[in-house]
């Protein structure tokens, strides 16, 4: 059995969306990192850098929320959300790293100033310099998806969901979307799948 | 026949290193950073952001180093540097990603204020900021260490190099490691490889030339 650790106010999310695209059987311990449940000595056991998510799949132990939906899609996705082809495979691990690289770091940075933190200690500067770096790497994903249906081809792949989780958190900040029309309605389908 | 794009002093380092340990043959295409030639038309086609690397593989092209390296071993490292077993490859992904989220945007943040301002300009504050920030990320690779001579078990693999080519920065910009041997006495065994020795040859005239630029 498949145990997801951390809660929906948690990159656990991503690993949800995953989890049940792919159809496997699963289950949560909503571990709360908010309470510091991250840190206690049975979760660190699991992660001993005391983050969320992590998941325990047999004697399979890992964390890192992206590349827990790498692995599960290498693992129970094949010819579907990981493809068969070299190409479709490629596309799936770039854009992963993508999203970890050259996306997370400034709507994460973002989302922190604005509404994260309590609201005196926000800093308005710091979160406008992290939306600053976002317009040349959505322009990247809007010329890709101008050929494209999905980043890797036809069809939906674990390359959609990896970069359309982390673009659609912008969403919580309302995010000014309309300079990338083909990008917005490539993350509105994605984001639909989850039902 | 594999096409590597980028020059000796870019990310594309990291693959280089890892085509030599897989023993492939490939053409390397140094792309030069300061004369703008990740920005021409040509190469906007291969890669639509600019940035280096990116590789050809047949019909596969794909950017972004470390995704680079997880695609090279998958393909023609199973068994040796991409692990047989699902404990194995998970480790090896997740450590990737590790360094891709948690390592790069503190090493690469301490090596900037190193090679792109004089010693006076540096911004101490910041420096000492990130250092403190890392210790943790050394503890948890001391724990992995603890455990087995390598990030995902017994052998190298695609994690040691992931890693150890995010950790380079953080030797390049003198960070102490004496606090952590594990850590220490891996990233010398790791980065000291004959395949990465054979690149960093390579790298170390055309790196001097441009420190002599950036630091005058
Ligand atoms: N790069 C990691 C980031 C994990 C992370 O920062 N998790 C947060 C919650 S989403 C956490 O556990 N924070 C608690 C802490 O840092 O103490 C990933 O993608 O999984
Ligand atoms: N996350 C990317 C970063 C690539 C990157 O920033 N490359 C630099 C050189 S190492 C670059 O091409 N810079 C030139 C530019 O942005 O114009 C990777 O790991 O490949």
């Amino acid at each position: 059995m498949i145990t997801l650790y951390g809660n929906d106010r948690s990159r656990a999310t991503r690993n949800v969306w995953m989890l049940e695209e792919l159809g496997v059987e699963y289950e949560r311990d909503m571990v709360d990192h908010t309470k510091g449940e991250a840190k206690t000595e049975s979760f660190l056991a699991i992660n001993p850098g005391g983050k969320v998510p992590a998941l325990r799949d047999g004697d399979v132990v890992m964390f890192e929320s992206l590349a827990i939906n790498l692995y599960l899609a290498m693992t129970y996705g094949k010819g579907g959300l990981w493809p068969d082809d070299a190409v479709g495979q490629a596309a799936c691990v770039q854009w992963t790293v993508f999203s970890a690289t050259e996306v997370e770091p400034h709507t994460v940075g973002a989302l922190i100033e604005l509404i994260f933190k309590p609201e005196a200690a926000r800093d308005e500067a710091a979160a406008q310099a992290c939306l600053a770096r976002l317009p040349p790497v959505l322009n990247v994903l809007e010329t890709t998806l101008s050929d494209l249906a999905f980043l890797g081809g036809d069809t939906f792949t674990a390359a959609d969901l990896n970069v359309a989780c982390v673009v659609n958190s912008l969403n919580m900040i309302g995010f000014d979307f309309t300079p990338y029309p083909k990008m917005t309605a490539w993350v509105k389908t994605c984001v639909a799948r989850q039902g | 026949m594999i096409k590597i794009y980028g020059s000796f002093v870019s990310r594309a380092t990291r693959n280089l290193w890892m085509l030599e340990e897989l023993g492939l043959e490939y053409e390397h295409v140094s792309l030069d950073w300061a004369k703008q030639e990740n920005r021409s038309a040509a190469y906007l086609k291969i890669n639509p952001a600019g940035k280096v690397p990116t590789l050809e593989d047949g019909d596969a092209t794909l950017s972004e180093s470390l995704g680079i390296n997880l695609y090279l071993v998958q393909k023609y490292g199973q068994g040796g540097l991409w692990p047989d077993d699902d404990a194995g490859r998970a480790l090896c992904v997740q450590w990737s990603f590790w360094a891709a989220a948690e390592l790069e945007p503190l090493a690469y943040g301490r090596i900037r204020e190193f090679l792109f301002k004089k010693e006076p300009d540096r911004d101490q504050a910041l420096i000492a900021n990130m250092a403190e920030r890392t210790g943790p990320l050394l503890d948890l690779m001391t724990l992995a260490l603890d455990e087995h001579a390598y990030l995902s078990g017994e052998t190298f693999t695609v994690a040691d190099l992931n890693a150890a080519c995010v950790m380079e920065y953080l030797d390049r910009s003198d960070f102490d490691l004496s606090g952590w041997p594990k850590v220490a006495a891996w990233y010398t065994n790791t980065y000291g490889r004959p395949a990465n020795q054979k690149i960093q040859d390579q790298r170390a005239p055309i790196a001097a030339d441009m420190m002599k630029r950036l630091q005058g």
